[in-house]
């Protein structure tokens, strides 16, 4: 391989126009730029709210998301060696702008081509390499995954939400519980606020952990919604409005912890069954404080000789970056594609 | 028609049933409440069509489509408008296309707001309505 190679990545799966490129010399690699559309966008339609998936959105900014990721890397597009893209899963119609703009950029460009998985995207969205076995868990609003890591490039799906995924379920909590969007950090940011479990005299909250004793690696999260909504029903008829103020930010900190206990008891099965070396978080909720904290947390006292990484904030949520970083591994595999053989594939499933 | 179910399996045997009557071309709105059943309902008419992947939650992908082998119905489509998609997103993603087939069947969460756009265009649909009784209990309108 060459001593220093640079990686255009793009990604538009679903909502995200995103470019980014990556260097890297015989050390490892650095990003050199990230750029994502909705944090460059001047207008938004309903404050985030609406996913931005119309295919014209994403065909407006794709040029110019690469063109300003080229030029904050201060490159040429001459002097990208590798184009990657996120081939799925996702949005046909969002993936495939992605996918024929890749395309063409090495035809013309006549460079070679890499697809990527989105959620191995995730799994690979950390800058350290991995030690394997193992264990990667992506947890966004789309996704709740635990994959086994054998190898780059060596995926297989071990365990995934039945029902909502964990972004998700976070997600419509804060709707219930009235808390604003985006609900993940709402939620954090409510949870935070509670001191002591005893806020509100004779209240006790309890909340389920579903799967949590069952064998296996499946995880529930749409129990635990509904749960939230009962209770939270019961406390909105009997609470005065400072208590119930109280008592959302106290629901909120339970229902986190019961999420988060969920997902790392999960996790921390999976990497003892599979006798993994490293664990990984990836996927927008890998930004949640709290799970970042009890990840370490438990790990450090469960499986005290398994490293866990995990991406910086910027990394967690639909970026190009990642997909330049996993791209990086399957450029030292040669594992490319020919431009006219690339078709988006909406249902892709990371197997091995 | 009105049915109860009490517990989580029996909305899924209840999808089960319902998707043992479906021929193809059928537009499905699921209306309902949060934790109403609407995914669980899905994932019954999905045992009943031969789909062994997971069906799961299409919020925030918003659409999913799995793929059906060797019967007259080749996909399962399964749409979530709870983030706010209207008529004109579903027309970006390609969701309206499948609407229109007869080789597809189609189940939209949420997808009251459908309705109307559904009707001008003469595009058949059935519309399955589920109310919260109890944490458990679920009361479906067929």
């Amino acid at each position: 391989m060459k001593k220093q190679i640079t990686i255009l990545g793009i990604e538009s799966s679903c909502d995200e126009t995103a470019a980014a490129v990556l260097q890297s010399d015989k050390a490892g690699f650095k990003i050199l730029s990230s750029v994502v559309s909705s944090q460059v966008q001047v207008h938004a339609k309903y404050g985030g709210v609406v996913p931005e998936v119309a295919a014209r959105l994403h065909i407006e900014k794709i040029l110019p998301m690469i063109q300003l990721a080229i030029k904050q890397a201060k490159k040429k597009m001459t002097e990208i060696d590798y184009i990657a893209v996120t081939a799925g899963p996702g949005l046909m119609s969002s993936l495939m702008i992605g996918t024929e703009t890749a395309k063409t950029l090495a035809l013309a460009l006549n460079k070679p081509l890499i697809r990527i998985n989105h959620i191995e995207g995730h799994l690979l969205s950390i800058t350290e390499k991995l030690k394997f076995p193992a264990v990667g868990l992506v947890v966004s609003g789309g996704h709740t995954q635990i994959i086994l890591v054998k190898d780059y490039l060596k995926y297989k799906l071990i365990g995934e939400t039945r029902d909502d995924a964990a972004g998700e379920a976070f997600d419509k909590v804060a709707k219930i519980l009235g808390l604003g969007y985006p609900g993940g950090p709402a939620i954090s940011v409510a949870a935070a606020k509670v001191e002591s479990v005893n806020l509100i005299p004779g209240i006790e909250i309890k909340l389920p952990r579903p799967m949590l004793d069952k064998e296996g690696f499946e995880m529930s999260f749409s129990g635990l919604k509904t749960s939230v909504l009962y209770k939270w029903n019961e406390l909105v008829k009997i609470l005065s409005p400072e208590n119930l103020d109280k008592a959302r930010n106290l629901m909120a900190y339970e229902f986190q912890k019961a999420v988060v206990e969920v997902l790392v008891a999960k996790t921390a099965a999976a990497a003892l069954k599979f006798k993994a070396k490293t664990i990984v978080l990836g996927g927008g909720v890998s930004a949640n404080k709290f799970l970042r904290s009890e990840m370490l947390r438990v790990i450090n006292e469960k499986l005290p000789d398994v490293n866990v990484l995990m991406p910086e904030m910027k990394m967690a949520g639909d970026n190009a970056a990642m997909i330049a970083q996993g791209a990086y591994f399957h450029v030292l595999k040669k594992d490319f594609i020919e431009p006219t053989k690339l078709k988006p594939d909406p249902g892709w499933e990371l197997v091995h | 028609m009105k049915l109860i179910t009490k517990k989580e399996s029996e909305t899924i045997k209840l999808g089960e049933k319902f998707g043992k009557t479906l021929k193809g071309g059928e537009v499905v709105l699921l209306v309902g409440d949060l934790g109403a059943g609407k995914t669980t309902f899905v994932k019954g008419v999905a045992k009943s069509l031969g789909v062994t992947r997971v069906v799961n939650s299409p919020t925030f992908v918003l659409m999913k489509i799995y793929e059906i082998k060797n019967k007259e119905i080749k996909n399962l489509v399964h749409i979530d408008t709870y983030r706010g998609l209207d008529i004109g997103d579903l027309k970006n993603i390609g969701a309206v296309e499948y609407f229109k087939r007869k080789d597809c069947v189609s189940f939209v969460e949420w997808g009251e707001s459908l309705e109307e756009y559904l009707k001008k265009e003469q595009i058949n649909f059935k519309k399955i309505v589920i109310k919260n009784i109890s944490e458990n209990e679920r009361e479906f309108i067929l």
